[in-house]
């Protein structure tokens, strides 16, 4: 029996309170074709208009039971703003997500980058910040309503070359620092106007970091003080994703001080629990695609009871769902959650 | 000619300048192959890509990641632009042209370039067609190439699934082409589902897939050497 709403639920999962069933939520992209075309919009047209995106975000909970809706879908909004050039392939007929067309830095000298003064009043941030607003009227307070910014690194990685960024973390780390540095400045001045429109809670992506590219000892010198003060300075719960390898980086990722840490499915989550204990909130860690795009329902099935079995504190996906989503899937992975 | 004592010690600092990302240590080891009279494709096989054989063992032993195995790379590359100019054509029995790109909606390449990289030290034509690349393009490009072989790469979730149409397409217009899928959310299932020929689902396994494919080359030079001296 459900004796509590999606936000309630997903505020007291954040306290370490308990729920009354496993909260199952996302802090990434959860946009459906379902919700896509009962609306009649065009997956590269909802990242432009506020109304779209508010929308189509809430369309996930209202279909399906979903415990959040999450804002914006892609990963280009921050970038953006510092100056990057989007590609939203207005014109294709696939689903793609935007991507960046132009980057900010283009050689090492331009790696000392001005942080533009009026920077949240550019790109798409008062966009989504609108729509946040939209997306809390329509919804109210029923269902917690997440967002979500880069981590520096997967940032800088966003508005200069990776393979430069790569390869300078080792070359030039004073120089790599600096830049993240400022980029964490442009993180927590986002994150404060998302939190003042009224998100419940924040996932920092820093799939750049994973192990996979770099190693811990990197992920630690380099990156981590960042992080540590990024979230220091929010005020909602907050998540720190990464994806791919992350057992060896694991304790690292809790020192950051997120409230909660997000895996995916490369992640040995039993492997996990033992080394961080009972109290600490491991969201994950199904394969958002394998599993709930191309698997049948009783996959869906078997894989949710696995990560509940393995130890997550709430079932979350790898990664953004991937839109086309088949909704009994999506319907088998929510009746799981009531057992 | 150089000595075979010197022979190798010009062969032991291609490799180490590989191991040790040293840019200059593989311009020069390269420069003195050629004035030495070490053979190009020994300089090559048994100098540069033996170094990127043990890159690749310190990689999967989590001693090296990304960075390092591209800094590998770049001094794979600067011995390398030395040498092929002077390669002799070994008949090996293969040949090679590629058609590579990592597909529309995805502007990661590092993946896609160290595939290339082994393709290149391999001696195959290789058409990269670079990154965010319209789908229609990869047939366009076999079709006009002829090429034998099509490496795609989708280093996101959500951009994998651009890579089921590619396949389709290339396998009507040309049932004999070979179709290489990579990235980090690619999978066997997912290969075999969409009817690929060979998959590498990360920047370990798809440096382990060309390594292993340049060392069967390596072996096939030694081969076609042998039976060149039986002559």
């Amino acid at each position: 029996m459900e004796t509590m709403t999606s936000r309630e639920r997903v505020l007291k999962l954040f306290k370490g309170e308990p729920t009354d069933r496993p909260v199952c939520f996302s802090g990434m992209g959860n946009a459906t074709t379902e919700g896509l075309n009962k609306l009649g919009y065009k997956f590269a047209h909802v990242h432009l208009d506020a109304q779209q995106m508010a929308e189509t975000a809430v369309t996930t909970p209202q279909l399906f039971g979903f415990d959040s809706c999450v804002l914006p879908f892609d990963l280009c909004v921050e970038a953006e703003a510092i100056g990057a050039q989007i590609n939203t392939y207005p014109n294709s007929d696939d689903l793609l997500y935007p991507t960046i067309k132009e980057k900010v830095i283009h050689n090492e000298e331009e790696m000392e980058i001005t942080i533009p003064e009026d920077l949240v009043t550019r790109g798409r941030i008062p966009l989504v910040k609108e729509a946040i607003g939209i997306a809390r009227k329509t919804i109210g307070e029923t269902v917690a309503i997440g967002s979500y910014l880069l981590g520096p690194f997967t940032l800088a990685g966003q508005i200069m070359e990776l393979n430069d960024l790569l390869k300078l973390s080792f070359k030039k780390p004073d120089k790599v620092g600096k830049l993240l540095a400022d980029l964490t400045c442009v993180i927590v001045a986002v994150a404060k106007e998302y939190e003042a429109a009224g998100v419940d809670y924040l996932t920092v992506r820093e799939m750049g970091a994973t192990s996979d590219v770099l190693s811990p000892r990197v992920f630690k010198s380099l990156i981590l003080p960042h992080l540590k003060n990024i979230f220091e300075q929010l005020r909602v719960p907050s998540v720190l994703h990464i994806c791919g390898k992350t057992n060896n980086i694991i304790v690292p990722m809790v020192e950051s001080g997120a409230t909660a840490i997000s895996v995916d499915q490369k992640n040995d989550v039993v492997d996990t629990r033992k080394k961080l204990g009972d109290d600490a909130l491991i969201f994950g860690n199904y394969d958002p695609y394998n599993v709930l795009v191309s698997g049948n329902p009783e996959l869906v099935k078997e894989t949710m009871r696995k990560c509940l079995e393995d130890g997550v504190s709430a079932v979350w996906p790898g990664c953004d769902i991937w839109p086309t989503v088949p909704p009994e899937n999506f319907k088998a992975m929510m009746e799981t959650m009531n057992g | 000619m150089a000595t075979e004592e010197r022979t190798q010690e010009i062969l032991e600092k291609l490799k180490n300048a590989v191991i040790e990302y040293d840019e200059d240590a593989a311009k020069e080891g390269a420069q003195e192959a050629l004035d030495e009279g070490v053979k190009p494709n020994d300089a090559i096989f048994d100098g540069l890509v033996s170094g990127m054989q043990e890159v690749g063992k310190l990689f999967e032993a989590e001693e090296y990641f990304v960075p390092e195995l591209l800094m590998c790379a770049d001094a794979l590359y600067a011995g390398l632009d030395i040498l092929k100019p002077h390669v002799e054509q070994l008949d090996l029995g293969v040949k090679g042209s590629v058609v590579i790109g990592t597909v529309e909606g995805d502007v990661h390449d590092i993946g896609k370039n160290i595939v290339k990289m082994m393709f290149d030290v391999a001696g195959f034509n290789v058409y990269d067609l670079g990154r965010d690349v319209p789908l229609d393009q990869f047939v366009e490009e076999q079709l006009k190439t002829d090429s034998e072989l099509v490496c795609l790469s989708a280093m996101m979730t959500t951009t994998m699934v651009g890579m089921q149409k590619v396949i389709e397409d290339l396998k009507k217009k040309n049932p004999d082409v070979k179709i290489m899928i990579g990235g980090a959310p690619v999978s066997g299932d997912i290969a075999e589902k969409w009817g690929a020929d060979g998959y590498a689902d990360d920047a370990t396994n798809a440096l382990a897939d060309a390594i292993n494919m340049v060392s069967s080359l390596k072996k096939m030079k030694e081969e076609a050497e042998a039976r060149e001296k039986q002559k």
